[in-house]
């Protein structure tokens, strides 16, 4: 059985799915996150919150979600983050 | 003069500057754990900062207790007691923080619905701190905070090395698992030098240097684990 994901590493996911100048629709995004939809919506909108990702609309008024520089200094911390983490048996 | 007797004519010095070095050391803790924390909401981190925040608030009442209540006689006895009960009840209360940053994924399921300083967890240790601090007041003794901190860390340790192990990491006891074995031999050490060798001076004078040495460490270590570039 593999582990459940802890929440760091599921925001990293999340991150990780739009990184790259991806600018991705919402549903895609819960596809690849692996998350049921309600929980999907909580990381989200904590994302949205922290500013590590902002939410796009076209001509058409089509939602893409897209990652900002904090989400991806977010990112590149985010190593330092889990070895703080693990050293410290939090 | 020799170092020994230095020690010990200056020994309310030693502990006015070993206290105003842990204030700052925790204060440095704080704000490095908590920058960390706004990155990453991360309940442990939050439990930890909270841990030096109270270890903060008991050295400054320890402070005033032993510098300012100089100043404030007649009222000093007063002052200097009530100072002295609440930095025990602070220090107990900060030792349970740092225990439950090595618990709370066991207890605690949503965490975002929690509140690190009030939620009905941390109000247990609340209450025990209270009781802890009060009886030792009404004793006249410090004998319950120093049990309860080497329970507490004795468990801690325990807990520490045993993840670690069940971790498979390679240096299973790592500089953090070192200094939390070490505050478990200080208190022992504390409680030891007040009760079997009445308070002898040059011990005390010790502890101190084995405290500030903790604090140290645990500054260290945090240092080198939050090296990250911060932006608010």
């Amino acid at each position: 059985m593999t582990k459940k994901r802890e929440r760091l590493e599921v925001i990293r996911d999340i991150l990780s799915s739009v990184s790259g100048g991806k600018s991705i629709k919402p549903t895609r995004l819960l596809y690849a996150s692996n998350l049921s939809p309600q929980m999907f919506k909580d990381y989200v909108d904590e994302l949205i919150g922290k500013g590590f990702i902002k939410v796009n609309k076209d001509e058409q008024e089509h939602k893409t979600i897209s990652i900002t520089n904090k989400g991806i200094e977010f990112l590149q911390q985010y190593r330092a983050i889990e070895k703080f983490v693990v050293n410290f048996g939090l | 003069m020799d170092i020994y007797n230095f020690l010990l004519l200056n020994r309310e010095i030693l502990k006015i500057i070993s206290t105003l070095f842990i204030v700052i050391i925790c204060l440095l803790i704080v704000v490095r754990t908590n920058k960390l924390f706004k990155l990453s909401s991360h309940s442990g981190i939050r439990y930890f900062r909270n841990a030096f925040f109270f270890y903060g608030i008991a050295f400054i009442l320890r402070y005033l207790g032993t510098f300012l209540s100089t100043f404030l006689f007649p009222y000093r006895e007063i002052f200097s007691s009530i100072c002295l009960l609440l930095f025990e009840y602070f220090i107990i209360m900060a030792g349970f923080f740092l225990f439950y940053s090595l618990l709370w994924k066991r207890f605690e399921i949503n965490t975002r619905d929690y509140s690190s300083l009030f939620n009905p967890r941390i109000a247990i240790f609340y209450v025990m701190s209270f009781i802890i601090a009060i009886l030792d007041y009404l004793w006249s003794t410090y004998a319950l905070m120093y049990l309860s901190q080497i329970i507490l860390f004795a468990i801690a340790t325990f807990i520490i090395i045993f993840n670690n192990n069940l971790q498979k990491k390679e240096n299973f006891l790592n500089i953090y698992s070192f200094v939390i074995a070490l505050n478990l031999i200080m208190w022992t050490a504390n409680f030891l030098i007040a009760y079997s060798f009445n308070w002898n001076h040059l011990g005390v004078i010790a502890i101190y240097g084995l405290n500030m040495i903790i604090f140290f460490l645990f500054l260290f270590e945090v240092w080198r684990f939050t090296e990250i570039r911060q932006y608010d």
